[in-house]
């Protein structure tokens, strides 16, 4: 059914879906209509689903780790400050394995941030041993939580999963969505059958017990082994879904016209949309430019990145947030995937708080690029795009 | 039908190997309330001696499924595993939470407080050894006034504990749930019956159990059970039940011998008569609270199971 | 440089002991270092604690693998006491943390020309190690027991360090515990440990034990990547290296920590169940035909807690002997 909704709504429809059994999740703008909306599907009796309506995003990570544990396909979603408030369980879930989708509506976190979109609440995640994917429509968010939960409950996986969503762009912003129907989505994801994690006293597990230091080493390697597989499980689950529904949102990452692309733009969430934008207008113009759409962060794409970026002079990173006093974590993948090319590498850290990247900035990016590519070398690796007092290039 | 000492099963649930310290008042009352509960159990342990004394990876005293993550979340997670079990239709499981005080009554009171409000069918067991004892003895919210602890030493200025003890299970009765008791090891007939009346109840249940703790109190270890009689007889510890909003005092009081009961201690050893006079009118001024308040709720409740 | 070993029991001071050693060296104007095994547990429990003495600056932060010295706190870490009495039907195998009973070869790694001083009533040459090698013995239990009234034997076996290997100095122990002991545990209680250093200083024995002891290798659960149970889910299960999972502690053998057992008298016993109740550690077992109870000392920690409930006195408590 095609209806116009804004990702919450698309999230939420999604996760009826997926047929999830318990969630527990918090309100915090701009995340709050996905508990409202779950709220009422399961009030009007559209949705069979154990709702707890936790009084804290720390208890209500808490409690689907819980309900994961036992073995019950289990959802929570939040935004800023809620997603730092379960820092310490994001540790939790990705330890002990279990496949918990969460939706995070970026925001800014802290002080001097509003409610307004900024990776700066995600990215500090991504060493909890969660996947990461940034995800640019409504629509796309909507397939990415029904792929989420194939992805996750995988079990060369079985790794928890967070699809990042752009805050207001997105959540609060309407674009026509196909939501899925229940048989189609039946047909794809199938019930969740908990084999490692479950709690039942017909065959006792214990889950989380103090691990002394003779294991952690290598339960630390099984999780960095699990999100490098993930990497082909992403793509995998990418064709079954673009098979069985017609939109192939093209796995890992997305590119246009980086064949011959003399410099490539990387970017993450809904500034894409922008750039195709521009990089359409300067192809016009016979400007060399191509657009690469990093949707996978963890686990981090870096040989496709590097296949991708091998012939290009110049490169640009687009990053919402800031590691202070070296860059953008976005432009240290970036490095870090190209470490033996010696091609430009530049951040452009732009958008922060919200603050509207507009085809202008992205224009000044490319002309950053472009410029690069001519001389060979950058005039600074690190930009900041649209900053008063602060001059680009 | 009351439970005897007899009744209980040879066959333990909570697994000897244990590596609780010699005299443990919480591996006491752990071990035999996992006998009362039996083994369609699901356990949650937040951080706290237990989760520690319980085996570390891969063994484990548990007999049957545990589960812990973090602290303060005894609430939350116990919440999760309860909506879980209903889902699976596991009806006939009992999901139980045993947290330490410091995981109770500090840093995981507000996960507790939210999973009462919303009645989860769960049971909440806090051992209360009155302090943080797995991280080396800091006080908690539960120390009592005066003792001595790392985190409030006998120094020259002050000595022990400034503040007095929260009223945990005070603050779980505000919440209307269905049951909330306080029990002790050394009294074990009541414990044990307390123990079942909980699982013979819906909705939550929220138990608290004065666990004498041998380093943390600094006292000969063969004395658990008796520093654990003298504190009921002395008033540093009521036997309380409060059934759907009704208090009942399951045992009076002497009132008397707080001193012996102090002197026992080394975390008391350092209290002048003015702190024994202090902590003495504090908790008689406690007994007279909850007389008052076990007559007003008989009148208010009796009668009425619904309602709280 | 010398590299030091103290095996003890959580509650007997090892750490502290390895920190009094220090700070004696360094009362001698030498180097010192000192660090715990840095584990979670509890009291009775086995720990070790590490020190370094050296002229200079130490480098090396790593454990200590072959010392040159070790201090064994308690008669039972050194394999001096056996424990027959009801063990039948126990496997002391461990399947993570080893327990470090009777079964550990306290001598593993130790420096052939270095020593072992140990806490026991035998003298010397009435010990066997898996070693030959220089030990010094006291009865270091005996005399905590009556310097401090608790068997926490570190500083009467401070003393017999200093008597056994003379690499620091008597009067440099009580230093070092006026400061360490004193700073944590006030000067009174310092003053008693300095007694109890200086007595285990003068009943130290030194002389060689004998060699060619056997101990049972270590069985250790350490698997490969693979093998391991993805998110530490483990069920319960028997496997050649022990009970893993729900319901495995019951192979760790408490009964291990303690010092004093309880002896059941059968006549005087009324079978009220109070110590069966009361028993931390669930060793006390119901003997209907009897009418009486039997005590499990594989598990008993000691604590003294069923003969202190016991209503009609059945329950006495016995120091425990070397075997
Ligand atoms: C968020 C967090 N803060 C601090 C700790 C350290 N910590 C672990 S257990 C504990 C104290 C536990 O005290 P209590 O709940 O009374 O249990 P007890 O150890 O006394 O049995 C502390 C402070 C932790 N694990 N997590
Ligand atoms: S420190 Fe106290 S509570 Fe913890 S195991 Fe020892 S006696 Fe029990
Ligand atoms: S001394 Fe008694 S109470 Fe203590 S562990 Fe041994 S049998 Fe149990
Ligand atoms: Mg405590």
């Amino acid at each position: 059914m095609r209806r116009v909704v804004g990702s919450n709504y698309a999230t939420s429809h999604a996760v009826m879906r997926a047929r999830v059994e318990v969630i527990a999740a918090y309100p915090i703008t701009p995340q709050t209509q996905m508990v409202e909306h779950i709220a009422k599907f399961i009030n009007d009796g559209i949705m069979d689903c154990e709702y707890i309506n936790v009084e804290s995003e720390h208890s209500a990570i808490s409690a689907v780790i819980a309900s994961q544990a036992a073995g019950v396909r289990s959802f929570t979603s939040t935004a800023s400050q809620g997603l730092a408030l379960m820092h310490e369980l994001l540790f939790s879930a990705g330890g002990l394995r279990l496949p918990i989708v969460m939706g995070v509506v970026n925001r800014s976190v802290g002080s001097t941030g509003g409610i307004w979109v900024e990776y700066n609440d995600s990215m500090p995640q991504r060493d909890c041993g969660w996947l990461q994917m940034y995800v640019e429509t409504n629509q796309e968010v909507h397939d990415m939580i029904l792929q989420a939960y194939k992805i996750a409950e995988d079990k060369r996986v079985l790794l928890p999963i967070m699809i990042c969503s752009d805050g207001f762009i997105l959540s609060h912003t309407v674009e026509p969505v196909e939501l899925a129907e229940q048989e189609e989505v039946d047909g794809f994801l199938p019930k969740y059958e908990a084999r490692h994690s479950y709690l039942d006293p017909k065959d006792p597990i214990a889950s989380g017990i103090v691990t002394p230091r003779e294991y952690r080493q290598e339960f630390a390697y099984q999780i960095h082994r699990a999100m490098l597989e993930a990497k082909d499980v992403i793509g995998e689950v990418n064709r079954d879904f673009a098979d069985k529904f017609g939109r192939d949102h093209s796995g890992l990452i997305e590119t246009e016209f980086v064949e011959d692309a003399e410099v490539i733009l990387l970017t993450l969430g809904t500034v894409t949309s922008t750039a195709r934008g521009v990089v359409r207008e300067l192809r016009k113009k016979g400007k060399k430019a191509g657009l690469v759409k990093v949707r996978a962060f963890r686990p981090y794409p870096a040989e496709r990145i590097a296949e991708v970026c091998k012939d290009a002079r110049a490169v640009g990173v687009y990053d919402r947030s800031v590691s202070f006093g070296v860059g953008g974590p976005h432009y240290l993948e970036v490095r870090n995937a190209l470490f033996d090319s010696d091609v430009p590498v530049i951040d452009f850290i732009g958008g922060l708080g919200g603050r509207d990247v507009a085809e202008a900035d992205v224009r000044s990016m490319y002309d950053v690029l472009l410029e690069a590519a001519k001389t060979g070398k950058a005039k600074r690796n690190i930009e900041w795009v649209n900053t008063r007092g602060v001059v680009l290039g | 039908m009351r439970l005897k000492l007899k009744d209980l099963p040879e066959e333990n649930i909570f697994s000897s190997g244990h590596t609780a310290c010699a005299g443990c008042g919480a591996a006491m009352a752990i071990r035999n309330i996992a006998k009362v509960l039996g083994k369609e159990i699901i356990i949650y342990v937040p951080a706290s001696c237990l989760s520690v004394f319980n085996g570390l990876f891969p063994s484990c005293a548990w007999t049957v499924p545990y589960h812990h993550t973090v602290f303060e979340n005894t609430g939350a997670a116990i919440s999760g595993l309860s909506r879980a079990m209903k889902r699976k239709g596991l009806d006939n499981v009992t999901v139980v939470g045993i947290a330490g005080d410091g995981g109770t009554a500090d840093i995981g009171l507000q996960a507790l407080s939210g999973a009462a409000e919303r009645n989860e069918d769960v049971i909440y067991i806090c051992y209360d050894n009155e302090a943080y004892m797995n991280t080396g003895v800091q006080r908690s919210g539960s120390t009592p006034h005066g003792a001595s602890t790392t985190t409030t030493p006998v120094g020259k200025l002050m000595k022990g504990k400034q503040d007095f003890k929260k009223d945990v299970p005070l603050i779980m009765m505000a919440h209307s749930v269905p049951y909330v008791a306080t029990a002790s090891v050394s009294f074990p007939l009541d414990l044990i019956n307390k123990v079942k009346k909980a699982k013979e109840t819906k909705g939550f249940r929220y138990l608290q159990v004065y666990a004498p703790c041998v380093p943390g109190w600094g006292y000969e270890q063969s004395k658990t059970v008796e520093l654990g009689k003298l504190a009921v007889e002395c008033g540093m510890w009521f036997l309380l039940e409060c059934e759907n909003g009704q208090l009942k005092i399951n045992r009076e009081p002497k009132m008397k011998n707080l001193e012996t009961y102090l002197k026992m201690q080394g975390r008391f050893r350092h209290m002048d008569e003015k702190q024994i006079a202090e902590l003495q009118e504090s908790i008689e001024r406690k007994w007279e609270f909850y007389k008052g308040y076990a007559d007003l709720t008989q009148r208010l409740y009796s009668g009425s199971e619904a309602s709280v | 440089m010398k590299e030091i070993i103290l095996h003890g029991r959580g509650g007997q001071g090892a750490v502290l002991a390895a920190q009094a050693l220090a700070s004696a060296a360094v009362f001698e104007d030498k180097y010192a270092m000192a660090f715990p095994h840095f584990g979670a547990e509890r009291r009775g429990a086995p720990v070790a604690a590490f020190a370094r003495i050296a002229e200079g600056r130490i480098l090396t932060k790593a454990h200590i693998y072959k010392p040159d010295y070790v201090i064994v706190l308690d008669p039972w870490l050194a394999g001096l006491v056996d424990v027959a009495k009801g063990m039948e039907g126990h496997e002391g195998t461990s399947g993570g943390v080893p327990m470090g009973s009777v079964k550990t070869d306290i001598c593993q790694g130790l420096n052939k020309k270095g020593a072992a001083v140990l806490n026991t009533a035998r003298p010397p040459d009435e010990v066997r190690l898996s070693l030959e090698v220089c030990v010094g013995t006291v009865d270091a239990t005996t005399i905590a027991l009556e310097t401090l009234g608790h068997p926490a034997t570190n500083s009467c076996m401070l003393g017999a360090f200093a008597k056994t290997t003379e690499e620091v100095s008597i009067g440099s122990i009580e230093k070092g515990i006026m400061d360490v002991f004193g700073e944590r545990l006030g000067e009174g209680i310092a003053e008693r440990n300095v007694k109890a250093a200086k007595l285990g200083f003068e009943r130290t024995e030194v002389g060689m034990c004998s060699g060619g002891r056997e101990f049972p290798a270590q069985k250790k659960w350490l698997p490969d990547v693979d093998e391991l149970p993805p998110g530490c889910a483990i069920r319960s299960q028997d496997t050649e290296y022990g009970k893993l999972g729900p319901g495995s502690t019951v192979q760790n053998e408490t009964g291990s920590w303690r010092t004093f057992h309880p002896i059941v008298d059968d006549e005087k016993c009324t079978y009220c169940m109070l110590c069966w109740f009361h028993c931390p550690d669930g060793c006390i077992g119901r003997v209907p035909d009897k009418e009486s109870v039997s005590v499990d000392y594989f598990y008993c920690k000691g604590c003294g807690i069923c003969s202190e409930v016991c209503p009609v006195d059945a329950i006495t408590m016995v120091r425990e002997v070397e075997g």
